[in-house]
Formats: structure tokens, C-alpha cells, sequence
């Protein structure tokens, strides 16, 4: 069964786990390639997790001189081949949400790889594994339907998918709670 | 592969034109060099060696392969403006410098990690320095002479270059110079076995045909390499012609593959030194401020370069404030995709983004 990485952003805690876990799966090379951001610092606590979408179209690998980013046939837009990436940086460029990383000491950039060690063989993402607030999930593309019918949005939009981004992304987002001014249980 | 194929289908049949006329006439100049040289190197073919024959086809067959894999790499619209505004930066200052440091003596791979600087300088090395004797050697460029006082001539290009005593040194290096390349290779070529076994992070994606393939076929290489000096010295030449036979075919198997595989970074990667030309060249010139927080991030060339290289792939990413994605630097471009998520405008917050690395 073919599963996604699911986020529902506003249920953040704003704990890093993920930030830790990424650094840990296969071919990480001990560097994390997510983000974790404050959404209003000076005033509350409401953190939200920043993750490479692995878009359908992605502009990272199409601004690749090297075609040193590959595609997975899962769909995973991989981070950049080891012997290819000649340090353009057109890709860190390119990327709508700013996703790729840039080594200037090893002249490479890493980015986000869904996790491919684990995702390959129907393994959840480090990231997904280690969320305790189910801010980052694994989930099929039925379970994910039916999330969207659970929030049964005003406007019918799924808010976080098109047209809200800047393009198709094999990752699905969400923002329930927030947009329907409901309390959550978990 | 899919990334490849979707930019062909944008650039449709200008390209598909382009690259056939652009195949035919490499092909056709390089096969036209070819036979001359073999001509005049050959006498008018007196002296063909039919031994070598299998070189010759394989060679055709790279040539093929290396022109019909290039040209379609060349014509992809960011390689397009990397190899062109890089090649006329080519005589900056500071090339002699960046060449030797990304096609020498490989300093980024030294900052990836001891053992993998190590593991390439010798399977890079090994292979660059058995090219520089096997082809000279071949072609009649380059061959040995013996004086009769005990001392051996090495000629180049029909010069004397050095005379040193036959049991020195130098002349036993030069003797043994493939036999310390194939060494060389086979030990480097063993380290990077040895780390797509065991190491976890080596291991993570890797495929037989794209990983395995050309460390056994550069194995192979060497050690019927080493055989042949082994069945020389040790066996007077017995089972010599068949183990040629098979140090051939694995040599041209090699030479057909390496467009296609992992091997083909070895003519791609000079291209490391235009992309760092064009980037220091283009920072001195102008750099591009952050829409959002007016940090210079990168050079005006080249943010107007990706902007263009995407738009030719249809994507456009008009922020709703009129300018483009690629226009704000990298922490204001994630908080502006917070921003757009949460309603909050995060990025005008003047605040620093936390620290976003995990130690490991
Ligand atoms: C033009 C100069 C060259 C450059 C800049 C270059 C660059 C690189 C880089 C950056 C890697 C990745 C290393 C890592 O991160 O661990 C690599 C891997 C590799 N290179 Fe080169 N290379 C060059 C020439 C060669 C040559 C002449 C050979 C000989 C056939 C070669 C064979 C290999 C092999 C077999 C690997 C893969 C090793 C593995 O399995 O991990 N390279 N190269
Ligand atoms: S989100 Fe950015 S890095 Fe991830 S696939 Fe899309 S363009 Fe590439
Ligand atoms: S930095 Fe590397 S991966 Fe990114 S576009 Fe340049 S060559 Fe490709
Ligand atoms: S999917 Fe894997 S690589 Fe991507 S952010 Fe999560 S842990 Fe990191």
C-alpha cells in the first residue's frame, strides 16, 4: 500500500524531534534536512515544521545543470548525487520553499530525501517515526481522504493543497484545527 | 531519468532537430580524426595490428555513446547557460588555482571524509595516470631506447626526454607504471567495496548497475591487467593471448559504459570549475537583495538565470507582493511559506531564524 507523508502543521509542539531523527536515517550523513519555525516569536509559542514537499514538478532538480537531483520512482526527489553536484547552487535558488542545503566545505547540497533507506521498502520517514504530536504522519491515500472529509472545510478547499501551493506535491498538508476554529482530539 | 525526460518534451522539436545535426556531426568529425590518425599512425594501414582491432570498435562505440549523451545534457537549458557564460569566464585568475583543487587533488572530497579522499584519489588517479602511459605507448608517442653502456633513453614525441641507468629508479618505475596504476586502482576500488558493504550511510541508495557495475568492471580491468605482467614474468607468456583477449573486452565494455553510468562524472565534472567561475564572477559584478530582508544571497546573473531557466519549464511563482519566489533570500523565502500557511506574515517579524541543525 502505498503511503504519503501527511502534515498537519498547527498540531506542532515545536520539540525538534524531527529535526533529530532526520539526522539518523541511511545516507544522512548525520545532518537533518527539515526545518522547525516560530510562527510569531515575539508573541506566543505556535511552532510549525518547514518540509521539502517532493513536488511533481520539482524546480530544484529541473534548475539542476548536472541532473545531479534524481527522482525516485516512488516519486522522492532525492537529495543530490554525491559524484554529480558541481555546487551551482541554482538549485537552493530554484525551490519555492527553500529546502535545499548547501555544504560549502564538500562543495554539495543535501536536501530532504523522504527518507528513501526506510521509504523504499514501505518504512516510515525518521521524521514521521518520531513525531509525537502527529504533526507528521504516514498514511495511505484512503486515510488521507478521509481526513479530508473529517474536516469538512467552509470554503471546500483542502487549504494547504492547490492552489495555495506552488504547485502538485506528492506530500499532503493540512491545517484543520486552525481554519475551523475547532479544539482537537487527538 | 524522469527529470530528463520532462525537459526534453518541454523543449520539444527544436531541441530533437538541434540535437540529431549536432549527433551526425561529431560523430562524423570524430571518426573522420580517427582514421586519419590510423592512417598515417598505421603507415596507409601496413601495419595494422588486428590485435587492437577491438579497441578501435569500442572506442567508435564510446564516441557514439559519449556524443549522444552529451549533446542532450548540453542542451538542457540550466546546463545550457553554465557551460556557455562558464566557458567565457575561463581565464579568470583564479582558475589555475579552482582546477587543481576540483580535478586534482579533490579538497571537497577530503572534506567529506578522510577514507573517501583517499578511495578516489587512488581509483582516480590510478586510472588518469594508466591513461597518460598506456595511450602515448599505443599511438607510438612515446617509447624506450637502450644505449649499450647500460643506460635507457625514454624519447616523447621522437625527443630525448631523460636518460637514466636501466636498473634505477626512474626506469624501474617507468617500467612498472601500469602495474602501480592497476595497484593503485585496485585498492582504491576495494575501499569503495568495502563502504558500499558496510557503511550504512554509503549503503543508503544504492544500486547494482549504477554503484557496483563500474568498480567490478574497473577490477576487472586491473587485475587481467596485472595478469598480463604476471603470466610475462612468471609463466614465459603462457595463457598470455587469452587473458588479452579478456583484458580487451573488459576495457571496451568499460569505455561503452562510461557515458551511461556513474562513470560519465569524469568528463561532466570540469564542469565544477565553470559553475564556480560563473558564480564568483557574478557576485563581483552585482548581488541580488532579498526582497523581504535585503541580505545579498546570490548574484543578480544568476537569480535572473534560475528564474529564467524555470520559466521555460512553466513554472513561474508570483508571490502575491509581485515578485518572484527565487527574489527572496532562503530563511525569508521558509518563513514566507510559513506565513502563507499560518495567515501570519512571519517573515516580516525582524527576528534571526532559530538554529535549524540538529547535531547528529
Ligand atoms: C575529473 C576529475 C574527477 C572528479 C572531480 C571526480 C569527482 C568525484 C566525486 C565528487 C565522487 C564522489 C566521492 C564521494 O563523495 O565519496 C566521485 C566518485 C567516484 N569516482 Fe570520480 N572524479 C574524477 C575522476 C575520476 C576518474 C578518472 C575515475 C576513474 C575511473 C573516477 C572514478 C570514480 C568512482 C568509481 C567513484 C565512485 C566511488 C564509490 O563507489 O563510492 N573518478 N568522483
Ligand atoms: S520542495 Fe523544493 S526541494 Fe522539495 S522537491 Fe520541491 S523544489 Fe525540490
Ligand atoms: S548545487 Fe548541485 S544539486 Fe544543486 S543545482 Fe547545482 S549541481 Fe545541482
Ligand atoms: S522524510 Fe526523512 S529526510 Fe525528509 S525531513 Fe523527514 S526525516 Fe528528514
Amino acid at each position: 500500500m502505498k503511503k504519503r507523508l501527511y502534515l498537519e502543521l498547527e498540531n506542532c509542539i515545536g520539540c525538534r524531534s524531527c529535526l533529530a531523527a532526520c539526522t539518523q536515517c541511511g545516507g544522512h550523513e548525520e545532518r537533518n534536512r527539515n526545518y522547525v519555525y516560530d510562527v510569531n516569536p515575539l508573541v506566543n509559542r505556535q511552532t510549525m515544521p518547514l518540509m521539502c514537499l517532493h513536488c511533481e514538478n520539482p524546480a530544484c532538480a529541473r534548475s539542476c545543470p548536472a541532473q545531479a537531483i534524481q527522482i525516485h520512482e516512488t516519486g522522492a526527489v532525492l537529495s543530490a548525487l554525491v559524484e554529480k553536484c558541481i555546487g551551482c547552487q541554482n538549485c537552493t535558488i530554484a525551490c519555492p520553499y527553500g529546502i535545499p542545503k548547501f555544504d560549502t566545505e564538500q562543495n554539495l547540497m543535501y536536501k530532504c530525501d523522504l527518507c528513501i533507506d526506510r521509504t523504499k521498502d514501505g518504512i516510515p520517514p525518521m521524521c514521521a517515526s518520531v513525531c509525537p504530536s502527529n504533526t507528521l504522519q504516514w498514511l495511505t491515500d484512503e486515510e488521507i481522504e478521509n481526513k479530508k472529509k473529517q474536516f469538512n472545510l467552509d470554503n471546500g478547499k483542502w487549504v494547504t493543497s492547490m492552489p495555495y501551493l506552488e504547485g502538485e506535491t506528492n506530500v499532503k498538508v493540512n491545517l484543520p484545527g486552525i481554519l475551523q476554529g475547532i479544539t482537537k482530539l487527538y | 531519468m524522469q527529470a530528463k525526460a520532462a525537459v526534453n518534451q518541454k523543449t520539444g522539436n527544436t531541441l530533437n532537430n538541434a540535437f540529431a545535426s549536432n549527433f551526425a556531426k561529431s560523430m562524423f568529425l570524430s571518426v573522420t580524426a580517427l582514421a586519419v590518425l590510423s592512417f598515417i599512425g598505421t603507415r596507409m594501414f601496413t601495419h595494422v595490428d588486428l590485435n587492437l582491432y577491438g579497441y578501435m570498435v569500442g572506442t567508435i562505440v564510446f564516441l557514439g555513446g559519449f556524443f549522444y549523451r552529451f549533446i542532450a545534457w548540453g542542451e538542457r537549458p540550466p546546463t545550457k547557460i553554465i557551460l556557455k557564460k562558464g566557458l567565457k569566464l575561463l581565464f579568470r585568475k583564479s582558475t589555475p588555482k579552482t582546477s587543481v583543487e576540483h580535478l586534482a587533488t579533490y579538497n571537497f572530497i577530503w572534506n567529506r571524509g578522510i577514507y573517501r579522499w583517499t578511495q578516489h584519489v587512488l581509483i582516480g588517479w590510478g586510472c588518469i595516470l594508466s591513461c597518460f602511459v598506456t595511450f602515448p605507448l599505443v599511438f607510438g608517442w612515446m617509447y624506450f631506447t637502450m644505449d649499450d653502456n647500460g643506460y635507457y633513453n625514454i624519447i616523447a614525441l621522437g625527443m630525448q626526454v631523460m636518460t637514466v641507468p636501466a636498473d634505477g629508479i626512474i626506469a624501474n618505475l617507468s617500467y612498472n607504471a601500469l602495474n602501480i596504476t592497476a595497484v593503485m586502482v585496485i585498492v582504491g576500488v576495494c575501499m569503495a567495496l568495502y563502504r558500499r558493504l558496510k557503511n550504512m550511510q554509503a549503503r543508503a541508495e544504492q544500486k547494482f548497475l549504477y554503484d557496483f557495475l563500474p568498480l567490478y568492471m574497473l577490477l576487472l580491468v586491473s587485475i587481467t591487467g596485472l595478469a598480463l605482467t604476471f603470466m610475462n614474468i612468471f609463466l614465459h607468456g603462457a595463457g598470455q593471448p587469452a587473458m588479452s583477449l579478456i583484458h580487451q573486452w573488459s576495457v571496451i565494455i568499460t569505455l561503452i559504459y562510461l557515458p551511461f553510468g556513474k562513470l560519465a562524472h569524469i568528463p561532466f565534472r570540469p564542469m565544477s570549475v565553470l559553475a564556480r567561475n560563473y558564480r564568483e564572477h557574478y557576485a563581483e559584478q552585482d548581488m541580488k537583495e532579498c526582497k523581504v530582508c535585503g541580505d545579498q544571497f546570490v548574484s543578480s546573473e544568476q537569480s535572473q538565470d534560475v528564474v529564467d531557466v524555470l520559466g521555460v519549464n512553466d513554472i513561474q511563482f508570483k508571490t502575491k507582493e509581485g515578485h518572484h519566489l527565487a527574489e527572496m533570500c532562503l530563511p525569508c523565502r521558509r518563513k514566507y511559506r510559513i506565513a502563507q500557511f499560518s495567515g501570519f506574515p512571519t517573515h516580516e517579524v525582524k527576528v534571526k531564524e532559530a538554529n535549524q541543525n540538529a547535531k547528529g
